[in-house]
Formats: C-alpha cells, structure tokens, sequence
C-alpha cells in the first residue's frame, strides 16, 4: 500500500508558491531519500503534509486515502509520524511528558515507553528533566523517540543529522537503519551524503521546488550531488 | 487576625476562580478577554434563578454548566476567529460581548440589586480563635481550595492536561503530533467560562448582584494574571491569594488606600518582575 503520495501537488505560505507540480510516494517498507540545498522546498513537503504549508493543485494521499483538507493532525492520524527540523521539543513538557504527547495518537504497535527507553537509555535516565535541557543530540534522539510512540507506518526525518557532531549522527544512522529493518518506512530529508547512502535505498532531488531527479542509489552519481547538493 | 486572614481568603479564592478563566483562556486562544467578569456576573445571576426554582444546589450545578455551555460557544463563535486577530481587535470584540452580556442580564433581570440566601445547610457560624466566623465563608475557600487543586491534578496527571500544557507552549508541535486542538481549546474555553459562572454562584450570597458586579472583579482578576504572569497557572494562584490577602488586611486596618493596594503591587511586581511571579523569557 502507499503510505504517502505526492501527486503534481503545488503548495504555497499565504500567496508564496514553493512547490511546483511534486510528485512523490512512499510504499509501506520503502526508505526514501529527499535531497536538496538549503530553500529549495524540502521542508515545505513536510509542512503540506502537515497543514502548516497549503496544497493548491495537485493531490495528496496518506494512508491510501485521499486527504483533501489537510489539518495539523492529518499526517499523525495516518499513521506519518514527522520528527520536524529544529526537533521542537515542547518547553513546557519533561522528557516523559514530551514522549507521552508523541503517543496522543493511539495507534496499536511495538512502540511504547518502555521501548523508546531501551532504545535511547539516556532518555529514560533524564525524563524528569525539562526536554529542551537536553544536549542537541538527545533531544535528537527524544524527537525521535515521539515520533516513534505514535507507532507510525512511516517516519519522515527533516534533517536529522543538521547541528549534530558526527558520531551522535553516525550513532543515529544505526537507528534509522533498525528502524526500517524492522518495518518502518523512512523519508529522510538530509544534506548528509552519507548518512543518506547509508540509510535509504531510493532518491529524489528537489531544486527550486520541483524534484528534479529521482532513482535507485545506485544513480545517486557525484556529479548529480555536486550540481544539486553540494554548496 | 486569624479570622482577618481567612477573610482575605475568601476574596482571594473568589478571585483565583475568576482569574483561572482569563489564564486557561490566554494560555490557549491567546485573546484577552475583557468579557470575563461579565461571564462572572452572567453565573451570579443564573444562579439566583435556578435558585429561586430549585434552590442554591441546583443554582450552583446550573450556573456552572449554563456557563461552561456559554464557553463552548463563545468558543466557536468568538474566541476561535480572533485568535490570529490583532490584539486591539480582540479587546475591542470582548468588551463589545461584556456590554452585549451587561444589557442582556439588565434587560431580563432589572437594574435593581438582587440577593442570593445562603443555604441553610451553610448558614450558621463556626466559633474560630475564639471568634464568629460564616460557615458559608469557610465553604467559599474550600471550594476554591478544591477547585485549584483539582485543576492542578488535571493538568499535572490527566492526558488532557498534557495536551493543554504542551498547547499553551506551543500550539503548532502539539497539534502536529496528533492533538486535535480544537476541541482541546474549546473545552478549556468551556472550563474558564465554567469556573466563572461557579464563582458568581457562590460569590452571590455574599454580594449584591447587579448588572454592573463584573467590573471590579475583572479588573483585580486582570491584575492577579499580571502579578502571577501572564498565562501561568500557579503564579495565578499565589497572586490571588496574595491580592486577597493585602486587599482584606487594607480594608481592616489601612481603609482609606485598601482599593489602592492591588495596583501598587502590581507596580512594584512589574517593575521588579516585568514578566510577573512566575513568568520567563521566551
């Protein structure tokens, strides 16, 4: 089944146009790689599928079924479980509190409390701490583990790795590749170059809100990186 | 003294019950409302009319569900639509309803002040250091005890309350992990207007109800928001029963500046704590 599609979809903010005829989709197991520079509209995929950008033409598709008014709450009902750039932990929330808001969505899974801990024990050792008092890299890790307590079909990471040093991204590497070897659909939204030939096994490049090259890994070539990619 | 500090709670209790409206509804609609203590006034007198069918009990019930009904809608209708207004919109449209709420009270129930009974289960007095004091009173500050503390436990321990702390931190995140916000916001909304109503019925015994009952409760409701800190639950609480106190102590022994007290601590508060109490920086 298709999880998510994107189908010639425009998106705007108010009267600015940022996507141009998108078209995308994410089959149940797929890891999906979204590579682009800075401005480009990756984001923006994101933020249509959550209702914070609005679809113009085109249609988007979430679990199967047409979603002809997007709301905020839309992607996470479906079972799309978005881990936003910038993480957003919530201020107010401990790091309990933030994990249990991941789960207000009450979709059947693998993925409870207990689990996020095993996976990430530092967030078991710190949930009584504020979220937003954790390094970059856990809250990393907790705007993962939010996600993940939706039990979602698919994970869609806005540029996991942006601000991390290199062996907490490696470190997260791993998990996404657990993840997905464990049924998880991926969508990885990255500048990263190895982090995404490490994780996904299909791309689309996106420039100037169209995407503008898609294919297996394998086509992933340096030069394709070094004219869409690399700054 | 003693019977002089539990005075001082009573209008502090009164006022944190009113107050806790004007912060569920900040907290989570980002609108002002200047039609609080018309919502304050609107309980009173629903109470005094259940009251005279069904006596005080039911007036307390009926005035405390006809204005958590009235949130709802003035959820939808109001509070909903000026959310993203500019804020001299939203004040200009909530005191447009307080006089919409003040002419409608006059026209049904008169210009004319009306008087609420005490139940006679509450109307006798409870001999406290070795003084009289109102069991009605007594009643009064363990309701609102009740209240803040019930509210406490559901924001603190209820999934509800989870979503209502994250909301009022950050609206767009909580919504986007699946919180149907709008109905959370509504039944908040529905919770202010609630406590409201269930302020004016139990202030009714103790007070002259008339159209105009609203006014000074809002503006000393105001004033605990800001001295507690604009949007926060537990500086609302400290801040009520501390105007309450200084303002009943004032009357007692300094009456001539006690209507002034309220807004000299609040002075001394902002320009010591600009953001209040408990308030923090963004």
């Amino acid at each position: 089944m298709t999880l998510l599609s994107f189908d010639a979809v425009d998106a705007f903010y108010g009267r600015a146009q940022v996507l141009r005829g998108v078209s995308l989709a994410i089959g149940k197991g797929e890891r999906v790689g979204l590579l682009g520079r800075n401005g480009v509209g990756k984001t923006t995929v994101v933020n249509a599928l959550q209702g914070i950008a609005q679809v113009g033409r085109g249609a988007v598709v979430m679990a199967g079924q047409p979603a002809p008014r997007i709301r905020h709450y839309s992607a996470a009902r479906a079972g799309i479980s978005v881990v936003p750039q910038g993480r957003r932990i919530i201020p107010a929330l401990s790091v309990r509190e933030n994990l249990l808001l991941g789960a207000a969505v009450a979709r059947p899974g693998p993925w409870t409390l207990a689990r996020v801990f095993e996976l990430f024990p530092v967030l078991k050792e710190r949930q009584h701490t504020p979220g937003t008092a954790l390094s970059g890299g856990q809250q990393q890790m907790l705007a993962i583990g939010r996600a993940l307590m939706a039990n979602p079909d698919l994970l869609v990471l806005d540029e996991p790795s942006e601000g991390l040093a290199p062996v907490i991204v490696d470190e997260l590497a791993e998990v996404f590749v657990r993840l997905a070897d464990e049924g998880t659909s991926l969508l990885l939204i990255e500048q990263h170059i190895s982090l995404i030939r490490r994780v996904v096994e299909r791309y689309h490049i996106m420039s100037k809100g169209m995407i503008v090259d898609s294919g297996p890994l394998a086509q992933l070539t340096t030069e394709k990186l070094k004219q869409h990619v690399a700054v | 003294m003693i019977i002089h500090i539990l005075n001082g709670f009573v209008y502090g209790g009164l006022l944190y019950l009113v107050a806790i409206g004007l912060v569920l509804i900040f907290g989570i609609r980002q609108v002002v409302n200047f039609a609080h203590g018309s919502l304050f006034m609107l309980g009173a007198y629903v109470g005094y009319a259940a009251t005279a069918i069904a006596g005080f009990w039911a007036g307390v019930v009926a005035a405390t569900l006809v204005l958590a009904i009235l949130g709802l809608l003035l959820d939808r209708a109001v509070f909903r639509p000026l959310q993203d207004q500019d804020p001299i919109v939203t004040l200009l449209v909530t005191f447009g309803l307080l006089l919409v709420i003040e002419d409608l009270v006059r026209t049904v129930w008169g210009k004319d002040t009306l008087t609420i009974a005490m139940p006679d289960l509450l109307s006798g007095t409870l001999r406290i250091a070795g003084e009289d004091f109102p069991v009605y009173r007594l009643f009064v500050i363990l309701v609102a005890a009740g209240m803040g503390a019930g509210l406490t436990l559901w924001l603190k321990r209820s999934r509800i309350g989870l979503y209502v702390r994250a909301f009022a931190s950050d609206p767009l995140t909580t919504g986007t992990q699946g919180v149907d916000t709008e109905r959370v916001s509504a039944a908040v909304v529905a919770l202010g207007a609630g406590f409201a109503g269930l302020a004016g019925i139990i202030a009714g015994p103790l007070l002259a109800l008339s159209p105009a009952m609203g006014g000074s409760i809002l503006i000393e409701s105001f004033i605990v928001v800001v001295v507690g800190g604009f949007g926060s639950f537990s500086g609302a609480f400290v801040a009520a029963l501390v105007i309450g106190q200084l303002q009943n102590l004032g009357i007692v022994f300094i009456p001539s500046f006690s209507t002034m007290i309220p807004f000299l601590l609040m002075m001394l508060i902002l320009l010591w704590r600009p953001l209040g109490l408990t308030g923090r920086a963004a």
